[in-house]
């Protein structure tokens, strides 16, 4: 192996996935562990601070910090080893969700955590514990992390498994990067038993509908989400289209194993097999800024009812999972402001009334999210975890370029945030760009944030690890 | 119709276009023998196609292709763990890094070995069998590298021609006492093989296996894989010499 000389810091544009937030930033690209060592120990010579950042997917701040240094691991991407007995992979923190299914697929593997796009690395997945479309029955990302290496601000490598570090591995997965960087991770996948899913397609009448389809699937499904359209009104207000999927048993789909080849995994780049998806954006922008949004939604819950009469259906894994990829660079619809999501997490007890009342405030408010999506989650051992006993819905605005107008939606999310944190809910700060420094502490509890401030001066006493998130929150 | 139910052994199964084969048979119901060199790699491979068909479909046998003397012996105990061999897929091939003033010898024997010896080896195996039961079927992945000696690969464009004549060689022989002898010549496939070459187009190795077994049902005697390769690489093959030794290509 060639050692590579120290990279070089780069002033580059960073901003969060939905372009809202964040902004100019020195931006310097690792290779090895060495490499992220001399970076901490110059920029903390220094007294200045650094962000971690994976493929910058989160929507909000979580990997932007503003004037600031960001580290990005993205160029940190080999898999080190794929064991085909247990299907444990070894993987650098830039791998990403599609390197490491490309992978595990051939051998009847699955990562059993995916997120709606395969663009977000092991690094950024773990410290920020995502869930999938699975999150109540299989739990978050950081239940299928076996163990990892943690580089600290101090230069100090600690090896972290459940057994050994117990405290630092449920504190460092779903701890925003805030206590070290991930160089090496393990990671177990599941084992498949075809390269497809069954999946239903379920239209739901209304918010109630939906819920009620969430309980009565959860026992059996392997996969629940459902897609809101929250521009219905009444007693329509919060139908959808529920997806169910589950695994087929072996012997089930014979043909399925053709689809173990990663490139029948991967989404079309093309439509009807000409039109290149990457042109269809503008489209899309047309319809946000022609506020046709309301119609497009509507249409598509009205093809729904065509695709529950064709369910069940054979889809593959990588068609299933990764809907934000079906159409390249669709956050540019929402340009030139960007977009913003909303997720909050709501137990169960209070989850029909106090979504009702977010989509209501929305409506009310005219700032009604152009998509919504609905899953069911249950509660993690992760410190800082967003999961609860109940229901997330997520929901994505665009945001204006009128001043007036972007601070009154700024406004409204935090009012809806006092509605969440009111009954016990939770934010996700893969998504969050809007809590507030008074929130912080209710959305995990005095006990919780205590321990984690403890954690931080602990492990980062100088505070080198920083983010505008850590920032806004005042970590 | 050619009765298919016999065992089919794929040369070259632990990847690529010979474990998309290799998955397309077991998938069509038939028993098959996979030989590949790594065995981790075979044995998982193998593991996969009978957990998925919830039946064993799948017989791996660790073999180096490289190893020709090995094929005669291998292809008897096949036969007599799973039965009468009546369908050989060889795809097992190897195309190293060769830079453009390197003249490696150690690289040009392996390339020779696998890519031809391997191949006239497991072809006389199977030929000497089909021959004498009047029926069969030999299917030979060459590449479209065999039309013409290009600058980047010189020994993998003389194997694959190599091979590729040995079988056209094989079909005079054979078809006129019933065994098919087919040749395919894919282009641009996704494999781990090409695996870094930034191949624009190139198809899945799932869809190369399909048109190959598509040619082999229709008893091709020489496909492209995928098709427009046939009109490409017959502009290229008429390239005269004086202009194709200026070329990059």
């Amino acid at each position: 192996m060639t050692t590579t000389a120290q990279p070089t810091w780069r002033d580059e544009d960073v901003r969060g996935f939905g372009m809202a937030v964040g902004g100019p930033a020195q931006v310097l690209r690792p290779t090895s562990a060495e490499q992220i060592a001399a970076a901490f120990a110059e920029v903390a010579a220094q007294g200045g601070s650094i962000a971690l950042r994976g493929a910058g997917c989160s929507y909000g701040d979580a990997a932007t910090s503003k004037g600031g240094r960001v580290l990005d691991l993205s160029a940190m991407n080999r898999i080190l080893g794929f064991d085909a007995e247990t299907g444990i992979a070894t993987v650098e923190p830039g791998v990403t969700v599609r390197d490491l299914w490309r992978r595990a697929i051939a051998y009847g593997y699955w990562p059993k955590v995916v997120s709606g796009t395969m663009a977000v690395t092991m690094g950024g997945a773990a410290a920020m514990n995502i869930h999938g479309k699975n999150n109540f029955a299989l739990g978050s990302f950081g239940e299928c992390v076996e163990s990892f290496d943690l580089l600290t601000p101090g230069g100090e490598q600690v090896h972290c498994t459940r057994e050994s570090q117990p405290e630092l591995f449920h504190a460092a997965i779903s701890g925003f990067g805030m206590l070290g960087c991930f160089t090496r991770l393990q990671i177990r996948t599941k084992r498949v038993h075809s390269g497809r899913l069954r999946v239903w397609g379920i239209v739901a009448r209304d918010l109630a509908h939906n819920l009620q389809i969430l309980e009565d699937l959860r026992g059996t499904a392997d996969y629940l989400v459902s897609w809101v359209d929250l521009h219905g009104k009444g007693v329509a207000l919060g139908r959808g289209l529920m997806h169910r999927a589950e695994q087929l048993a072996p012997g089930e789909d014979p043909p399925g194993l053709r689809y173990f080849d990663p490139v029948l995994q991967d989404v079309p780049t093309t439509l009807f097999g000409v039109v290149p998806k990457g042109w269809l954006w503008p489209g899309m922008w047309g319809a946000v800024h022609l506020r046709q949004v309301a119609l497009v939604n509507w249409l598509k819950f009205q093809a729904g009812a065509r695709e529950q009469r064709h369910s069940p259906y054979l889809q593959t894994h990588g068609a299933f999972h990764f809907l934000l990829d079906y159409v390249p660079r669709w956050q540019w619809m929402t340009k030139p402001g960007g977009l913003i999501q909303f997720q909050p997490f709501v137990p169960f007890a209070h989850g029909e009334r106090v979504l009702r009342q977010i989509v209501e405030r929305c409506q009310a408010a005219g700032h009604v999210p152009y998509l919504g999506v609905l899953k069911r989650h249950r509660p993690d051992p992760f410190l800082m975890t967003h999961a609860v006993d109940g229901y997330s819905l997520a929901m994505d605005f665009a945001v204006s370029t009128n001043r007036r107008r972007r601070d009154a939606l700024w406004r409204l999310c935090q009012e809806l945030a006092d509605l969440v944190l009111d009954v016990g809910g939770r934010f996700y700060y893969a998504k969050d760009a809007v809590l507030l420094q008074s929130s912080f502490a209710r959305v995990h509890g005095e006990a919780t944030v205590g321990r984690f401030r403890e954690l931080k001066r602990r492990w980062d006493p100088n505070r080198l690890l920083q983010t505008d998130l850590s920032r806004r929150l005042g970590v | 119709m050619v009765s298919r139910s016999g065992t089919c052994i794929v040369v070259g199964a632990s990847s690529g276009i010979g474990l998309a084969v290799a998955r397309r048979l077991a998938i069509a119901g038939r028993k098959v023998a996979l030989l590949a060199r790594r065995e981790g790699e075979l044995r998982a491979m193998a593991a996969t196609i009978d957990d998925a068909l919830g039946r064993q479909a799948a017989f791996p046998y660790v073999h180096d292709a490289a190893d020709a003397a090995a094929a005669e012996p291998l292809f008897a105990r096949i036969e007599q763990d799973l039965g009468p061999v009546d369908e050989l897929h060889y795809v097992a091939g190897v195309m190293p890094e060769v830079a453009l003033d390197e003249f490696d010898l150690e690289k040009d024997r392996l390339q020779v070995q696998v890519n031809l010896l391997g191949c006239i080896a497991w072809g006389n195996a199977a030929a000497r069998r089909f021959l004498a039961r009047q029926a069969g079927c030999i299917v030979g992945v060459t590449s479209v590298a065999q039309d013409r000696g290009r600058i980047g690969k010189p020994v993998y464009h003389a194997s694959k021609a190599g091979m590729d004549t040995y079988l056209e060689a094989l079909r005079n022989r054979l078809w006129r006492h019933g065994v098919r002898v087919t040749t395919i010549r894919p282009g641009f496939v996704e494999t781990p093989m090409t695996a870094g070459l930034k191949l624009k187009g190139a198809i899945a190795a799932d869809k190369a296996a399909e048109l190959i077994l598509r040619a082999r049902d229709k008893q091709k005697a020489i496909a492209y894989v995928p098709w427009k390769w046939r009109p490409i690489m017959f502009v290229i093959r008429n390239v005269p010499s004086f202009v194709f030794r200026r070329l990059s290509i």
